[in-house]
């Protein structure tokens, strides 16, 4: 027939502008199935069928090509770059879609955005970066994880993190990942972006992709980096002769001969930390196989005496083309986490470091003669190096994640994946206080605890997609079906009375004070499909929609169905628009949809009965239970319902990129933790209460300011969020406690989460030198009432915006980046203790200046031991904790590559990177990026003696061979 | 795929599975009992608020709220109030649990005679919870049913006055009672003895505590009939004859004990001892609670009574200052005494819960106030004379010899939290507080107290009050 005799073999080579050879490039029929692959000089051999055929010739980071056969047996080409980004390849939930056909909401974090700043962690690197995220390491501790809040805080009880998906595998933690492996970074904002993930999805979906290899050539790169670290501000606090009038006048007496030392406890507890951080990892590409294997060592020693992290990561991606129906795949990584924790967020009291180091007076020195750990004169609270060096406190982590997948091309159009992933880790704990140098340790003889946690997941998703263009027409269809399951595993054992401190291991001591072990399991199954459909490039919508079933609910509300749906206009490909040069790219975009939330407790909707309410009857002690929660068989997925608007503009051929999104999220049925009346015998009770609601605006600009010898490029990105309780069902929530001076933050209709709490201060009475506050009639007492308390401050920003600067001449880099919040108050709780004067702590520079003598006019009260009348929760502590700093500075050079090559490298980079070196605030303590919650939805904006983000100095090589 | 979602808990039971067999009831109420060990009023702030907030003792210590208690200046924000409230609470939804359970529960393991103890025991810790709420706060919300519903119109519960909070306790002590044994035996009858009769509640202890709380009332007589039969009880509850022993760590579970808490150390230890022992005992070398007040040892030397202050208080010479014993530092001060051993916050010491010497004094009250004070001078003299003290002769008029009967308790129960229940009895709280000469040494000035009726009463918890309008405050 005539096909047959059409048929033809066709031969030519794909090259890219230089002229070179262009390994790797796809080849195939148009709507076929048939294809092949260019070989390592970019030569490439095809049989067609008909010359009608056209010949679609594609690589990543180049425009594709269409070319019809047209009879020709050889077809030489050559690819162009792509410079139009917006043919960027974004991924997306179970699969990938160009950056002009996504309607949702989705932003991008690229390799070279990570590569501008060293971070031990991804989650450092994102903050700044992403209009409507907000990134917030609650302390500078060098194990502190990373808190996001996708648009705003979700839920009051139930979890707002996002879920983090690496290569198809959802994690909770991602302080184990190296950013080294990390390809890029897509945040999933919008409900219609996130919908895939459904239950998951409701705190927004941040997936994480990890490298491949690139080039046919192996590539084997090389990232060492080196540097220090220290605080960057202290505080003033009184010397040994202010401390002793102080105590003085408060009426402590003691033989002060014995105190005479002169310690800075901030000098010892402060020093200069270092990191430092080795990645190797070889890569690169034959004609079927993909391989990335990376090893690494990070370590880091903290700014606070003691604290520190190392982490070893070791890491294997491999692809592989079986033939031209299946695809294999894994993703394995193993890795082994340690870290030192110190405590903060404590008086010094309970141990805490920070506020130990302010508040233990400059008086005594940091051993007695015996080698035990000295005191306040007047009670035992020890120094802060008792904290710190008093006792070993080792936490490991070792984690496998990983996953296996097929990809099955069935039929034309048609493509099967399955995929199984697992999130296998196990930590431990260690903890031993001997029995000699603290007072602790001596009332209980020494102390060990090994505390070990196994947690097991796994993820077994198949999905199938369908894809087909016809004409003007672009189809997508995905369905699927996804089940997770979860095991956690805990135990705890804890020893007392040691002969010694020889041995550091529970089996050491005599006494059994706890010997526990648990189990738990949750279980998710979800059912998911998506359409995509653009009609003629212009017109786009993308349907979701996903059912969910949780094992945390009761059989009559376990499945939850999360639709979602958006559309999108490319304006700028109507006729009228396509003429208007200076326009490159112009989208609106709208979407709404629902999404879920199961965050919260396994078995939460049964009425649970716990055990170890023992008690000793006989002599010997018998087993006892306790209910421990109420019976809420409806109980049932907490709701997000969220609107989208947005508009992608590109002007000038994209050198200015403007994106605009406009959003409200509303969370109904919240899980709330709700507080019972205690007359009920329970704390509170888990019940779909209620409503939240989140409003905001977000832009994103990237512009190319100057393209020349030397070019300059800018991104600036700036959110604003609101959130409001809507409905409580009239209750209100109190939390954020503050030691012996009751509650700092108020839940209530009406207000934002972290409304802080209290009493307004008016001043001292000169007479008396007592604070007086405003009451409840509108006049100033010196007694208010708990009803005299109003909401004081909003640890809300206003705003949060990054600003990065990139400026290369020649082979020179420099990258600025500067990063702030606006308008966020926070509870300077540290001045609660370093001001009140209520008993022995030392205190701040600030207390001189307190009322002395009837007459004297000043705004700090008088002493007075033992009553905290003068230093309740008030305006007098709360600070304005907005801030701008620049985050990081990086100067960075790359080798010519005539020098390259003769070193054998392909590549060679080196730089120097400066982080936090400046910062604008009026915020008084140690530093405004702090929160005595950690990652709490509720407990936001108090700093009582947190552990500060830090200053520090990087010094650092990219090297690839 | 619904039975991969139907999940069950593994380490916990629900309330399915959690009460279907014997062995499971007594589970729950063990759990019940188990209040007395994790509710830190039982453990040592029934201390705090009445030896510390009467004449009998100073905080001590560093913390502002048990200096609040010690100068009458408890808010209602302080937090151990609403600790206690919530913890003394959540021991009553463990025997109003167990109170409904066990009538549901039909393993034949479970004997009738067992069934009805178990109720006898759930009803008795639900009484004795009430009666330590209604004298710390009055009427407080009557909940005698375990809460199963979320509804703000289930849980948001009024107060109920106080004669109903003291009729329900007599109704379920009187209850109790009847189902009660003396004492526990084995399958063979055997005695299983103190360490099981003084840890479970017996018809003696619902007996012993429906006379306190007829004294509390001032129903005389009602109170001595239920101390004639504490007498009579088979269980045979008798004085110790020497006093040191009841506070020696060395006789626990005695023939004096009508009701203990249960300690064995380590992980069934008692942290509070710790809290109060000095230097020489704890090993610690920072300030101490409950501070044995002047008042208190001087009340001890101007009797004589050197046995139960050498058994109650411990000199001893500390580094830090003092603010009514000596405002250096060296100085000698007196520390709670009645536990003798802190072993690292894990102690074996026990509180008594009800002892036959407070039951003796009581019926010493309840004479004397009946007219009868030469019986009443029987049972005084059996508490003088064991502590070596000369008895007290007759002639004294009816005031007279409720003062001596008052000092005769303050001296004999001193940190055992009976002292401000004493003095609001007999309406004596004002006058007394208000009279106490206590002298700041910092300030050289006695401190003022400025008690009122008001006070003798706590506030109930503000964090209460916000979590359940349907409350009213107490006059503050």
């Amino acid at each position: 027939s005539a096909e047959v005799s059409a048929q033809n073999t066709i031969k030519g080579s794909v090259t890219d502008q230089d002229g070179e050879g262009i390994p790797g490039v796809t080849i195939q029929i148009k709507n076929t199935v048939t294809g092949t692959t260019t070989d390592f000089s970019g030569e490439y051999r095809l049989t067609t069928k008909s010359e009608e055929d056209i010949l679609l010739f594609s690589y990543i980071g180049m425009i594709t090509e269409e070319v019809p056969v047209g009879g020709r047996s050889v077809i030489n080409i050559t690819l162009k770059e792509d410079m139009i980004r917006l043919d960027e390849l974004v991924v997306i939930g179970y699969g990938t879609q160009n950056k002009k056909d996504v309607t949702g909401s989705v932003s991008v974090v690229g390799s070279e955005d990570m590569e501008s700043r060293p971070n031990t962690q991804v989650g450092s690197l994102i903050q700044g970066k992403v209009a409507g995220v907000q990134v917030q390491s609650s302390s500078g501790k060098p194990s502190q994880g990373i808190s996001m809040r996708i648009r705003g805080t979700n839920s009051i009880n139930a979890g707002s993190e996002p879920l983090y998906v690496v290569d198809g595998v959802p994690t909770a933690d991602t302080r184990s990942l190296s950013p080294s492996d990390i390809e890029s970074v897509s945040v999933l904002k919008d409900a219609s972006a996130a919908a895939i993930y459904g239950a998951q999805g409701a705190n927004g979906v941040v997936l994480i992709t990890t490298k491949k290899g690139t080039s046919t050539k192996p590539s084997v790169s090389l990232d060492v980096y080196g540097g220090v670290n220290e605080v960057w501000r202290t505080q003033e606090v009184l010397n040994g002769e202010q401390y002793r009038d102080l105590m003085t006048e408060m009426g402590y007496n003691t033989d002060w001969d014995q105190y005479q030392n002169n310690t800075d406890w901030q000098n010892e507890v402060f020093q200069t930390g270092y990191t430092q951080n080795y990645q190797l990892a070889i890569s690169g590409k034959s004609d079927n196989t993909n391989y990335y294997i990376s090893g690494g060592f990070t370590g880091s020693q903290g700014a606070v005496r003691s604290a520190e992290m190392n982490r070893a990561n070791f890491k294997v991606n491999l692809d592989q083309e079986v033939n031209d129906w299946l695809k294999l795949g894994t993703r394995v990584s193993y890795v082994d986490y340690n870290d030192v924790d110190v405590k903060d967020n404590q008086a010094v009291n309970q141990g805490g470091v920070l506020l130990g180091a302010l508040t233990t007076p400059p008086v005594i020195g940091i051993y007695n003669q015996d080698g035990t750990f000295t005191s306040n004169p007047f009670q035992d609270w020890e120094n802060p190096l008792a904290s710190t060096d008093g006792s070993t406190r080792g936490f490991n982590n070792k984690r496998f994640l990983g996953n296996l997948y097929a990809e099955v091309t069935i039929l034309k159009d048609f493509k099967f994946k399955t995929n199984l992933g697992i999130d296998n880790n196990a930590d431990k704990y260690n903890y031993f206080l001997d029995p000699y140098r603290t007072s602790y340790g001596r009332a209980l003889n020494g102390q060990s605890i090994v505390s070990q946690n196994n947690n097991t997941y796994y993820i077994f998703d198949n999905t199938l997609q369908y894809n087909k263009e016809v004409n003007n027409h672009k189809i997508q269809v995905l369905a699927g079906s996804v089940i997770q399951k979860y095991h956690w595993q805990s135990s705890n054992i804890e020893r007392r009375n040691f002969a010694s401190d020889a041995i550091s291991t529970p089996n050491g001591g005599s006494e059994i004070a706890a010997a526990t072990a648990t189990e738990a399991e949750k279980a998710n199954t979800s059912f998911i499909g998506r359409l995509n459909y653009a009609f003629n490039n212009k017109y786009l919508i993308t349907a979701n929609v996903r059912v969910d079933g949780s094992s945390v609910f009761g059989p009559q509300n376990r499945w939850g169905v999360f639709p979602s749906f958006s559309a999108g206009w490319r304006i700028s490909e109507e006729a009228f628009l396509k003429s208007v040069d200076v326009i490159s790219d112009l989208k609106l975009r709208a979407g709404y949809g629902i999404v879920g939330n199961d965050n919260i407790g396994t078995y939460a909707y049964m009425g649970k009965v716990g055990t170890g309410a023992n008690y000793p009857i006989g002599g010997i002690t018998l087993p006892g239970s306790y209910p421990a929660s109420i019976e809420n068989q409806k109980l049932k997925w907490e709701e997000s319902e969220q609107t989208n608007i947005g508009i992608d503009l590109g002007l000038m051929q994209d050198r200015i990129e403007l994106t605009a999104d406009a959003y409200i999220k509303r969370t109904s049925d919240l899980l709330l933790n709700a507080p019972l009346p205690r007359s009920t015998g329970y704390d509170n009770a888990i019940q779909n209460i209620g409503a939240l609601e989140n409003r905001g605006i977000e832009f994103n600009l990237n512009t190319v300011n100057y393209d020349k010898a030397i070019k300059w490029t800018s991104n600036f990105n700036i959110s604003f969020n609101k959130n409001e309780v809507i409905n409580l069902v009239g209750q209100e929530i109190y939390t954020g406690s503050i030691a012996g001076r009751g509650e700092a933050i108020q839940i209530k209709e009406g207000q934002s989460l972290g409304a802080i709490y209290g009493y307004e201060f008016l001043g001292v009475d000169p007479r008396t030198g007592n604070a007086y506050y405003m009451g409840g009639d509108g006049n100033s007492t010196f007694n208010p009432t708990p009803e005299d308390r109003k909401v004081i401050g909003n640890a809300n920003p206003d705003f949060i915006y990054g600003f990065t600067n990139t400026v290369s001449w020649k082979n020179f880099t420099l990258n600025i980046f500067f990063q702030g919040a606006q308008g966020n108050d926070m509870l300077n709780a540290t001045r609660i203790d370093t001001e009140g004067m209520t008993d022995a702590k030392n205190q701040s520079s600030a207390v001189l200046n307190r009322w002395k003598r009837p007459g004297d006019q000043t705004d700090i009260p008088k002493s007075s031991p033992g009553n905290t009348d003068n230093s309740r929760i008030s305006t007098r502590f709360v600070e304005d904790a907005s801030y701008l700093r620049l985050k990081a500075l990086t100067v960075s050079y790359t080798l010519p590559q005539n020098v390259t090559e003769k070193l054998s490298m392909s590549a060679a980079r080196f730089y120097v990177t400066g982080e936090n070196l400046w910062t604008l605030t009026n915020y008084t303590g140690f530093d405004p990026e702090v929160n005595q919650g950690g990652n709490s939805n509720t407990v936001l904006g108090i700093d009582y003696g947190t552990y500060p983000q830090t200053r520090s100095i990087i010094v650092g090589a990219n090297i690839t061979f | 795929c619904d039975n991969f979602l139907d999940l069950k808990p593994i380490s916990e039971e629900t309330s399915d599975n959690a009460y279907n067999k014997a062995s499971q009831m007594e589970s729950a109420l063990v759990g019940a009992y188990e209040t007395f060990q994790s509710a830190e009023y039982y453990v040592w702030d029934h201390v705090v608020f009445s030896d510390v907030r009467s004449d009998n003792a100073y905080a001590g210590g560093d913390n502002p709220e048990v200096f609040e208690a010690d100068l009458l200046r408890v808010t209602p924000i302080n937090s151990r109030v609403f600790k206690n409230w919530s913890q003394i609470y959540n021991g009553i939804l463990k025997a109003n649990t167990v109170i409904e359970k066990v009538d549901l529960v039909t393993d034949p393991q479970l004997s009738d005679t067992r069934k009805g103890q178990i109720k006898g025991e759930a009803l008795f810790l639900r009484a004795y919870h009430y009666f330590t709420l209604v004298k710390l706060h009055g009427g407080v919300p009557l909940i005698l049913a375990p809460t199963k519903s979320t509804d703000p119109n289930d849980v948001r519960v009024p107060r109920s006055s106080v004669a109903e909070v003291y009729q329900q306790i007599i109704t379920d002590l009187t209850d109790a009672a009847n189902l009660l044994p003396d004492y526990y035996t084995d399958e063979n009858g055997n005695d299983l003895g103190g360490s099981t009769n003084k840890a479970r509640a017996t018809a003696g202890a619902a007996n012993a505590l429906l006379a306190k709380v007829y004294a509390q009332n001032k129903d005389w007589s009602s109170a001595l009939a239920a101390i004639e039969k504490v007498e009579k009880s088979s269980a045979g509850y008798t004085l110790l004859a020497n006093y040191d022993h009841l506070f020696d760590g060395e006789h626990y579970n005695n023939e004096e004990s009508i009701l203990e808490v249960q300690y064995l150390g380590t992980d069934e230890g008692n942290f509070g001892p710790q809290l109060l022992l000095p230097p020489s005992i704890s090993g610690d070398t920072w300030r101490k609670f409950v501070t044995p007040s002047q008042d208190l040892i001087a009340a001890y030397d101007a009797e004589g009574d050197v046995k139960r202050k050498g058994a109650s208080v411990l000199f001893e010479e500390v580094s830090w200052v003092d603010e009514y014993w000596g405002n250096a530092a060296g100085t000698s001060i007196p520390f709670s005494y009645k536990w003798k051993k802190a072993m690292g916050w894990a102690s074996t010491d026990r509180p008594y819960l009800i002892r036959f010497g407070d039951i003796v004094l009581l019926k010493a009250e309840a004479l004397n106030e009946t007219g009868q004070s030469g019986t009443a001078l029987v049972e005084l003299n059996k508490i003088r004379s064991r502590a070596n003290l000369e008895a007290v002769s007759g002639g004294l008029s009816k005031e007279a010899l409720r003062a001596k009967i008052l000092l005769e308790r303050r001296l004999e129960l001193a940190q055992e939290g009976h002292r401000w229940d004493d003095l609001v009895r007999h309406n004596l709280a004002v006058s007394t507080m208000n009279d106490l000469v206590e002298i700041d040494l910092r300030t050289g000035q006695a401190v003022n107290y400025n008690m009122t009726e008001a006070k003798m009463l706590l506030p109930i918890p503000q964090q209460e009050l916000d979590r359940n309008p349907a409350l009213e405050q107490n006059p503050l």
